[in-house]
């Protein structure tokens, strides 16, 4: 997320000073953005630069002198009306750790995939539990777009950490529907453990919680 | 940045207490073991989540948690009776005056008002009209529904229902609900409102179980646990440190 679209957003709604800007991209985030002035100021004289803002006129006459106040250009309006009108590219995925190790834990020996899956899920779960923790636990305010904010942002975290869980599950079913159907995959044949048929990969658990799994 | 919230309100007694139970249906080799061999305690205050995939016995395991069914090995305990050791009369009395039943689909008769509704088991419970009708409000009040008492189902929306079927559940003398998918049939901010009521009636003082297939609804209980196959395969859930919410900056946070 950059702060550059926050500013040109904010911007074109009044014009503001620099702390004015920081405090209300934090307050309309839900606070989960939090940001330093040096970055506000950095990002403004960027944008100064870039045509798209200009200190308000008439700025410095009053009695705070020291503060001044940024307007956006009619370049700096156009972009704020492009940035609401544009989906947000989703671009090419991060490369993502967990795809990575569990790619690698399918073919991997002596891995079992359902394990990695499990214990997966467990941290995904707990975070999911966290976020849902703090949305019930969430004080109502008098400054009710901020509440709302604050909980569409923890929202998003929730359907992200589910769509994790669900990825999982899906996971741990291909996988299970894979190993109905064997098929020969490379092994190290120095491998003694590997040998034997019906080996690790089929164990199944048992019903003890994994390490670090937790209990109340 | 963000502190975090205290765990959930103080755990009571057990209200329900599984061991190693059992449920085979048929025998020899046509039997078909739909649970095997679960251990679940669930204490006042405390809502488990229940998941996995479809066939591995999360309505078996329901369904011997209210008496509806009895194990075939085990012991299945609810408000300090065993029911696995009980007559059918015993048990459904017993079943009667401790457990109320949440489903997908509402259940709620359209021809009674939701007070009436929810005053309904406490009338079949021998309960005079008036007192009954008292009780219903109450257990309205605390999920902040009272203001629905005197209108019908169908001019309810299908997340006010399920409030409804809620209250209805824990009327009276009732301290443990069992819900199959009860965000079953809501979109997903009628479905959260549903579970912030369950949530916050457990609070209160009862047990709860939760069939769900959706981990975000699992997300607001206590405990989650993965049935497969008729046997607990994982338990999530659980107290977490300060460490693993939003200040902490785990993974879900890189983009920060
Ligand atoms: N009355 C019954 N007779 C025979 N098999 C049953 C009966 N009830 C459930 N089963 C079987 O027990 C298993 C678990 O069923 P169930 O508890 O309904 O699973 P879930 O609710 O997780 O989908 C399934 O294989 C199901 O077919
Ligand atoms: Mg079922």
């Amino acid at each position: 997320m950059s702060i550059r679209h926050g500013i040109i957003a904010l911007l074109a709604e009044q014009d503001m000073h620099g702390y004015q800007l920081k405090v209300e991209f934090e307050r309309r985030t839900g606070g989960t953005w939090p940001v330093n002035i040096g970055q506000i100021y950095t990002t403004v004289q960027r944008l100064v630069r870039d045509g798209l803002v200009l200190p308000a006129p008439g700025e410095r006459s009053d009695d705070r002198a020291d503060v001044e106040r940024f307007t956006l250009t009619d370049a700096g309006r156009a972009q704020a009306t492009v940035w609401w009108s544009t989906p947000v590219e989703r671009g090419a995925p991060a490369r993502d750790e967990l795809a990575i190790k569990l790619a690698l834990a399918v073919t991997a020996p002596g891995v079992d995939v359902r394990d990695v899956v499990q214990a997966q899920r467990t941290e995904s779960m707990r975070a999911l539990h966290d976020f849902t923790r703090l949305k019930a636990a969430q004080p109502q305010t008098d400054d009710l777009g901020a509440d709302l904010a604050w909980s569409l942002v923890l929202d998003h975290l929730v359907f992200d950490a589910e769509a994790e869980v669900r990825w999982l599950d899906h996971v741990e079913a291909r996988v299970a529907r894979a190993s109905l159907h064997p098929r020969p995959s490379p092994r190290p044949t120095d491998d003694p453990a590997a040998g034997g048929a019906g080996g690790g990969r089929a164990r199944r658990r048992s019903g003890a919680p994994p390490p670090g799994g937790r209990r109340r | 940045m963000i502190a975090a919230p205290d765990s959930p309100g103080l755990v009571g007694p057990v209200v329900l207490s599984m061991k190693m139970a059992h449920r085979t249906h048929g025998e020899g080799a046509t039997a078909v073991h739909a649970l095997r061999g679960v251990d679940l305690e669930v204490r006042l205050g405390e809502l488990v989540a229940v998941m996995g995939p479809s066939g591995s016995g999360k309505s078996t395991l329901l369904n011997l948690a209210g008496g509806l069914d009895t194990p075939t090995q085990g012991t299945v305990t609810l408000a300090g009776a065993e029911l696995s050791a009980m007559d059918p009369r015993a048990r459904a009395r017993v079943r009667r005056r401790s457990v109320g039943y949440v489903f997908q689909d509402f259940n709620l008769i359209p021809a009674l008002t939701a007070a009436e509704n929810v005053s309904l088991p406490r009338e079949l419970d021998g309960v005079g009209t008036r007192p009954a009708r008292e009780e219903a409000l109450v257990a309205m009040a605390e999920i902040g529904i009272e203001d629905l008492a005197d209108r019908f189902p169908d001019e309810l929306s299908g997340g006010q229902q399920q409030r409804i079927a809620i209250a209805r559940a824990l009327v009276g003398p009732r301290r443990m609900v069992l819900a199959d998918e009860p965000t079953g049939a809501l979109d997903s901010a009628a479905g959260e409102d549903v579970m912030r009521v369950l949530r916050a009636r457990v609070d209160r003082g009862a047990g709860g179980l939760l069939v769900t297939h959706e981990p975000r609804f699992a997300a607001w209980a206590d405990r989650t646990v993965f049935l497969r196959d008729g046997m607990v395969v994982d338990t999530t859930g659980g107290a977490s440190g300060p460490e693993s919410l939003l200040a902490g900056g785990g993974r879900h946070r890189g983009d920060r």
